[in-house]
C-alpha cells in the first residue's frame, strides 16, 4: 500500500517536470533503439542461416576436391583435379550410413545462347541422384536421367532464372540452347531455391549429364564435389572422419601431408554465414553500449541535480515521517520509470526502425519478445544504477538541514 | 495516566565550534507539556528556540538530556523511528507554508499519511480540508491559493495525522495581519477542541494568543507564565463546515 503510494509520488514527480524527464530519458531511447536493431537484425540474420543451413540439408555433407575450399567461393587459378569418379564409387561402397552420393562438375561462367538471346551461368555435370541428395528435382519437365548418363546425352535442366533470362514467360521444354558450341535439348525446368549460404543465385544455373560435361563440354576426368546424404544427421562427424581417412588412403597422403580435399559439414556451413552477419552487429552494439552507458551518466547527474533542488520536498517528507528507505524507493521509482519508459519508446522506434532497414537493405529482420525483454532489463538496469547514488543521497539528508535550504 | 504530552528534563544541545570551542543552543531546558495545552515558545532570534523546536518535534536530538513524548523516551531513538514518531504524533507548521508546488491541497495534506499506514487517505484529507474551512479548494495548487490559504492547508496536513502535539514555527511571519488573525483564530478554535499546540514565535503580539508564553534566551527559559486573559482571534474565522465558508473565498 505504502510502497503504491511511493510509487505514486515518484511520476507525479516526474510528470511535474517534464522536460527534465524528457531530457534524462534520450539517451535511454537511443540506446534501447540501438539494441533492439541489433537484436532483431540478428535473430534475423540467424534465422536465415538457420534456414540455409536447412536448405542444404542438416544430414548431409560436401567433399570438395582441392585443400581448403569454401562452399560457394570461385575457384581461383587452377581448378583441383584430386577427385574423381572411382573416388565416389569407393566412398559409396565402402562408407557405412550413407544413403546417397551425389559426384558433380562444376564448370563457373559458361555463355548459353537461344537464338538471339546470351546469359552468362553455370554449368552443373550431374547424376541423377542428385535429386534426391539435394531434395531438389526438376518442377517442369524430367531431370537428368541414368540413360541420359550413359549416352552422353545433349539434354539439360535450367533453373528459374536461366529460364526468365532466355526465354521470359515462354515455355522452353523442347527447346535448343548452346553451350560454348554444343547445342543442348531442354527437358525440364528446376525447382526454385532461392539464395545459397554464401549469398549466390542457386537459379541461375543449367544441369547437363555429368558425363556429357566430362567428356563433351570440358574434356576432363576429375569432377569438383560430391554431396554426401547421411541417413542420419548424429553421424556426421565419424562418417566424415571415415571419408578422409578413405580419401587419404586412395590419394596415397603421407601422415603430415595436408589434405587434398575439403570436408564441410553443417556446422561448417553456419559458421561461415555468421562471420558475414557479424561485422554491422558490432558496430550496432558498441553504438548501444557507448548511449546507454551516456544516458545513464545523464540520467545520473541530472537526477543528482534534481535531489539538490529539492532538497526542501525531501525535508518536508522526512520532517512528516518519511523513512530513510521511502526517500530512496522515490527517487529510484523516478529514475527507473524515466528509463524504463524510454526503453519502451526505444523499443518501439528499434522495430520501426527495424522494418525500414528492412525494406531498404534487403537484410532479414526478426522482430522478437527477446528484442523487448532484453530492452526493458537494459533500461530498468540503467535507471536503478543510475538512480542509486542519487537516491542515497537524498535519503542521507537530515530534515532540519534540508528544511533550512 | 500521565497528562503530559511533552516532558523534558535538562535537554541540552551543544554544537561544538572549531578551535575546542562550544556553543549551547540549548543549555539545560526543563519542561512539561500537558495535553490541551496551546503554549507559545518565544525569544529573540539566536535565543536557541528553534532548536528547542526542533528537539521537542523529534526533528533534532538533543546532545544530553531527556525528552519524553507521549510517556515514551525519544532522546535515544534511531532516525528510523524518530521519523515514525514524527509521522504518527507531530504535526508541524512552517513559516514559508512548506507546501508541494504544482501539487494540489489535497495531496499536499495526504502527504504525512503516504507514509502511514492509513489506507482511507483521501477520506481523511478531505476531512482535514473541511476543518480548516477549505473544503471547496481541494483541487487547487498553491499557486492559487492566498497566503492565509496556504497556511491553512498546511495546518489541514498538519491535523491530518491526529497527531498528539502541533508545532507552529512563526506561523504568520510570512502573512499580512488580516491573514495572521486568521490564522490565530484557527489556532484557537482547534485548542478549544483539545489540541495541543507550541507555538514558537519572536513576537510578543502573537504570544498573546497562548494561554502560556515561555520565554527563551541563550538557550535557557528565562520566564514560563500562565496567561490568564489570551487575546481573542475573533470571527473571520472559517466555520469547520464546508457549506458556511463561502464568504471566505476570494
Amino acid at each position: 500500500m505504502k510502497t503504491a503510494r511511493v510509487l505514486k509520488v515518484a511520476f507525479k514527480g516526474l510528470g511535474r517536470n517534464k522536460l527534465r524527464s524528457f531530457l534524462m530519458m534520450i539517451g535511454i531511447v537511443i540506446g534501447i533503439t540501438a539494441l533492439t536493431l541489433i537484436v532483431s537484425a540478428g535473430l534475423g540474420a540467424q534465422e536465415r542461416i538457420m534456414e540455409r543451413v536447412k536448405k542444404f540439408g542438416l544430414e548431409s555433407m560436401m567433399v570438395f576436391a582441392g585443400a581448403g575450399r569454401e562452399m560457394g567461393q570461385p575457384t581461383s587459378g587452377q581448378p583441383a583435379t584430386t577427385l574423381t569418379l572411382e573416388d565416389v564409387t569407393t566412398i559409396k561402397q565402402e562408407v557405412k550410413d550413407i544413403a546417397d552420393v551425389a559426384p558433380f562438375n562444376r564448370k563457373g561462367q559458361a555463355e548459353v545462347k537461344f537464338q538471339e538471346k546470351s546469359a552468362t551461368t553455370a554449368i552443373f555435370g550431374v547424376t541423377p541422384s542428385w535429386a534426391p541428395v539435394w531434395d531438389w528435382d526438376a518442377a517442369e519437365g524430367d531431370f537428368i536421367t541414368d540413360e541420359d548418363l550413359a549416352s552422353l546425352a545433349r539434354v539439360c535442366v535450367i533453373g528459374p532464372t536461366v529460364q526468365k533470362t532466355l526465354f521470359g514467360t515462354a515455355n522452353p521444354i523442347g527447346e535448343q540452347v548452346r553451350i560454348g558450341n554444343v547445342q543442348f535439348e531442354i527437358k525440364g525446368i528446376m525447382q526454385p531455391k532461392g539464395t545459397s549460404p554464401a549469398g549466390g543465385d542457386m537459379d541461375d544455373r543449367i544441369y547437363i549429364p555429368l558425363s556429357t560435361l566430362m567428356r563433351r563440354v570440358a574434356n576432363v576426368d576429375y569432377i569438383s564435389a560430391i554431396k554426401v546424404r547421411l541417413r542420419t544427421a548424429k553421424d556426421m562427424d565419424k562418417t566424415a572422419a571415415d571419408i578422409k581417412a578413405l580419401l587419404r588412403e586412395r590419394h596415397k597422403l603421407a601422415p603430415g601431408t595436408p589434405d587434398d580435399f575439403t570436408i564441410t559439414t553443417p556446422t561448417e556451413v553456419r559458421k561461415m554465414a555468421e562471420k558475414v552477419a557479424g561485422t554491422f552487429n558490432i558496430f550496432l552494439a558498441l553504438v548501444a553500449a557507448i548511449s546507454l552507458i551516456s544516458g545513464g551518466v545523464v540520467v545520473a547527474n541530472i537526477m543528482l541535480i534534481s535531489v539538490n533542488e529539492r532538497r526542501k520536498e525531501i525535508g518536508l517528507r522526512k520532517a512528516v515521517g518519511a523513512q530513510r528507505k521511502d526517500i530512496m524507493l522515490q527517487f529510484l521509482y523516478e529514475s527507473t520509470a524515466v528509463t524504463l519508459t524510454g526503453g519502451v519508446i526505444g523499443i518501439v522506434l528499434g522495430a520501426i526502425g527495424a522494418k525500414i532497414l528492412e525494406a531498404i537493405t534487403q537484410m532479414p529482420i526478426s522482430i522478437s519478445w527477446e528484442s523487448m525483454v532484453l530492452g526493458l532489463v537494459f533500461s530498468s538496469l540503467v535507471g536503478i544504477v543510475a538512480g542509486l547514488h542519487p537516491a542515497k543521497r537524498a535519503a542521507a539528508l537530515q530534515p532540519i538541514e534540508a528544511l533550512r535550504a | 495516566m500521565n497528562s503530559n504530552v511533552i516532558q523534558a528534563a535538562n535537554l541540552t544541545k551543544v554544537y561544538n565550534k572549531g578551535g575546542g570551542g562550544e556553543v549551547y543552543a540549548v543549555h539545560g531546558v526543563s519542561l512539561e507539556i500537558r495535553k490541551g495545552e496551546y503554549v507559545a515558545l518565544m525569544g529573540a532570534s539566536g535565543s536557541g528556540k528553534s532548536t528547542l523546536m526542533n528537539i521537542l518535534g523529534c526533528l533534532d536530538k538533543p546532545t544530553g538530556g531527556s525528552l519524553k513524548l507521549d510517556g515514551v523516551e525519544v532522546s535515544t531513538l534511531t532516525d528510523e523511528e524518530l521519523a515514525t514518531v514524527r509521522n504518527r504524533k507531530i504535526g508541524f507548521v512552517f513559516q514559508s507554508f512548506n507546501l508541494l508546488a504544482r501539487t494540489n491541497a489535497l495531496e499536499n495534506v495526504e502527504l504525512p499519511l503516504i507514509y502511514s499506514d492509513r489506507t482511507d487517505i483521501t477520506r481523511l484529507a478531505r476531512e482535514a480540508l473541511d476543518s480548516v474551512g477549505l473544503a471547496d479548494r481541494l483541487h487547487h495548487n498553491p499557486g492559487e491559493l492566498s497566503g492565509g490559504q496556504q497556511q491553512r492547508v498546511a495546518i489541514a496536513r498538519a491535523l491530518v495525522t491526529d497527531p498528539e502535539i502541533i508545532f507552529a514555527d512563526e506561523p504568520t511571519g510570512n502573512l499580512d495581519s488580516k491573514s495572521s488573525l486568521e490564522i490565530m483564530a484557527l489556532f484557537q478554535q482547534l485548542n478549544a477542541k483539545g489540541r495541543t499546540i507550541v507555538l514558537v514565535t519572536h513576537e510578543p503580539d502573537i504570544a498573546e494568543y497562548t494561554h502560556r508564553i515561555i520565554t527563551i534566551a541563550d538557550g535557557k527559559i528565562i520566564s514560563d507564565e500562565v496567561n490568564r486573559q489570551p487575546r481573542v482571534a475573533l470571527e473571520k474565522i472559517p466555520a469547520p463546515a464546508s457549506s458556511e465558508v463561502s464568504n471566505e473565498n476570494g
